[in-house]
């Protein structure tokens, strides 16, 4: 992939719409700064899980991230955000 | 966007799910871990459900501030758990509005100067 070194980031639209897809009210609207710094928050937990999970798998000695050591690391990870 | 709810959540479902792959093989890459699919699609379905969480957080948080629309101060305030995070999405927000004031006062010029760019290229 060319593009691998790129910071990989949620798009602003994504994240508008993904958030308004949950707002209960009709007249919820997010605002452009508060998107962006969303899709950077969202980045921030995809990222903990990721290294979290691959910490797991590595204290196990596994070259393959699985399930397991997601579910392992998924509680502490709920309680942090 | 297609007005069928179930497709448009699918949709957004996908495009979650693609930067969720994009990252966990940025982290996997320097120690060459690979992340097995159910792992991605775990992290996906987490993230998505956490949006959900964050979404009406944010809703609550503005409307106690008697406003209609979610601001950066209501994601600085969702950030408030972890010391950490929140300093983060603080510099974060700080460089936002850094560069936004950048831009307005740059704006025409930049815009000049890239269209000068662009044209010697051609």
């Amino acid at each position: 992939m060319a593009e691998a070194d790129a910071d990989v980031c949620f798009k602003k639209d994504t994240v508008s719409k993904l958030l308004s897809s949950f707002f209960t009210e009709d007249k919820t609207k997010l605002g452009g700064d508060a998107a962006l710094l969303m899709a950077e928050m969202l980045q921030i937990f995809v990222k903990e899980a990721a290294v979290r999970s691959q910490k797991q798998a590595e204290s196990e000695d596994c070259d393959q991230v699985d399930i397991e050591h997601f579910e392992k690391i998924l509680p502490q990870l709920l309680m942090d955000f | 966007m297609s007005s069928d709810p179930n497709e448009t959540r699918q949709r957004l479902k996908a495009a979650v799910h693609y930067t969720v792959g994009r990252l966990c093989q940025k982290t996997g890459q320097d120690l060459r871990v690979e992340f097995s699919r159910q792992v991605i699609a775990a992290i996906t379905e987490t993230t998505y459900r956490q949006c959900d969480i964050f979404a009406k957080d944010l809703e609550a948080f503005a409307r106690h501030a008697k406003r209609s629309t979610v601001s950066v101060e209501d994601v600085k305030l969702l950030a408030r758990r972890s010391k950490a995070l929140s300093n983060y999405i603080q510099n974060k927000s700080e460089e936002l509005t850094q560069e936004q004031k950048e831009l307005k006062k740059k704006s025409t010029g930049k815009r000049k100067s890239k269209d000068i760019e662009e044209e010697s290229r051609e």
